[in-house]
């Protein structure tokens, strides 16, 4: 199977999968969807620059980056699209990676929608 | 137990510490390579380093193979925390000197696991280097007074004067026997003549510097070596050696026993370039004239006054009766 064929995984976010890397510790958890979304912006930006300039080594890494704190969050669909990102980053394929970006916003939006919700059920 | 987390990444380095410090670590976290290598080959380093495959600056295979290529640490368990899944990428990271890997996103009860894994490695590595250890002190100690073991004080003797004749300085060699020895033998028993080893050590090696070398030679025989120390000093220590044996008596099992000892001591610097073994038996021959003297004194091997012996003196040779 080629890498663009890998098909996205729909789970946008994995609470379960999460909760248990916390140990159940709610307010870890609070505090990591702090780091996310201070953190998780101005990445995603520069990986949008980079793919613009079809910079291929950084979004390489970027996407790297984006896919570890994506799956470490649970994020699994999102985590999926940067890993596929970053598989034609690597492989030099500069045309794939719009499409492969825009996967990758669609899906971190749903995840940002989640965890939005989730931190309402949380505070009230 | 110490470990050191590094990764790039905030929120995998900080969801990291939590979790091993919940599992009782003490956490240090960097977030790259470089720092990460300072703390890895630092004194008192971490024993245990998760390491992030993909870092700036230095990646962690890279960190790997830098810890591993320093032969003088103490052992670091590492492993590579990575999104690298094939069989290929698994492989470069161990033969770059990992010992274990683990796959993001991390699960909790499967790093803890790992990581007593690692604790077994590390604690069968300190058992090994401490049964290292004990064979070498036993390989280069006498068992009785734990003093260096003849073999043991003349390789050191052997350096100390090539040292000495490059840096143009002496050293004296001193030789002490305890005087009718056998009689405390005979007399008070081999335990107590043991005590009375084993004391005689302690006192040779109270009156030395840190720097100069204490053996046990052969059964009553001691040999001290002074380094880098001038003809005066030499002589005067020896004699301050001299009286801690005979003034204190020394306290056994069977009483209190006044025990001498009779010194022969040779500076090198007033021999010239001679052989180890001529040294020694010069060292010897003026340990033989103290006995003749009376014993409980010491003799000094001087050239001047002495035949130059020009051939080696075979080791039987080296002995003679006390």
């Amino acid at each position: 199977m080629r890498n663009n064929e890998i098909q996205t995984p729909n789970l946008v976010w994995d609470r379960a999968g999460v909760f248990n890397r916390v140990d159940n510790d709610r307010e870890l958890l609070l505090e990591i969807l702090g780091l996310f979304k201070e953190d998780f912006p101005p990445a995603l930006a520069a990986l949008r620059s980079a793919v613009q300039s079809a910079d291929l080594q950084a979004s390489s890494a970027l996407s790297h980056k984006l896919k570890g704190m994506l799956s470490n969050l649970g994020g699994v669909a999102a985590a999926a699209a940067a890993s596929r990102l970053e598989s034609f980053a690597s492989a030099k394929d500069a045309h794939s990676l719009p499409d492969a970006l825009a996967a990758l916003e669609r899906e971190s939006q749903d995840l940002v929608h989640e965890l939005d919700a989730y931190l309402v059920e949380v505070h009230g | 137990m110490n470990i050191l987390i590094a990764d790039d990444e905030a929120l995998s380095r900080r969801l990291l510490e939590k979790t091993l410090e919940r599992a009782g670590y003490d956490v240090v976290a960097v977030e790259n390579g470089k720092q990460a290598l300072e703390i890895l080959t630092a004194q008192d380093a971490p024993r245990l380093a998760l390491l992030d495959w993909v870092m700036p600056e230095v990646d962690g295979p890279s960190v790997c193979r830098a810890v591993r290529k320093r032969t003088d640490h103490t052992y670091i368990y590492m492993l590579l925390l990575t999104s690298k899944g094939s069989k290929e990428e698994i492989v470069r990271g161990l033969e770059a000197g990992a010992d274990d890997y683990l796959t993001k996103p991390f699960d909790a009860e499967e790093l803890r696991a790992r990581l007593r894994v690692g604790e077994r490695i590390l604690l069968l590595e300190d058992r090994l280097v401490e049964a290292r250890e004990n064979m070498r002190f036993r390989a280069t100690h006498d068992p009785l007074t734990s003093l260096l073991n003849r073999g043991a004080v003349l390789d050191l003797l052997g350096r100390e004067l090539q040292r000495s004749r490059r840096e143009n300085t002496s050293t004296a060699i001193l030789l002490g026997d305890i005087d009718h020895f056998k009689l405390v033998n005979d007399t008070y028993g081999h335990i107590v003549g043991d005590e009375v080893l084993g004391e005689i050590a302690n006192r040779l090696l109270n009156s030395v510097r840190s720097y100069d070398f204490v053996g046990r030679y052969g059964g009553e025989e001691f040999l001290v070596v002074l380094n880098s120390c001038d003809p005066n000093y030499g002589s005067s220590r020896a004699e301050e050696i001299r009286k801690s044996i005979s003034i204190t008596p020394i306290q056994t099992a069977k009483g209190s026993i006044t025990v001498t000892m009779s010194f022969g001591i040779l500076q090198t610097a007033d021999w010239g370039p001679r052989s180890l073994e001529d040294l020694l038996h010069e060292t010897d021959t003026a340990l033989y004239e103290a006995k003749a003297a009376g014993r409980d004194c010491l003799r000094i091997a001087r050239p001047a006054t002495r035949q130059e012996v020009l051939a080696p003196v075979a080791p039987a040779l080296l002995r003679h009766k006390r």
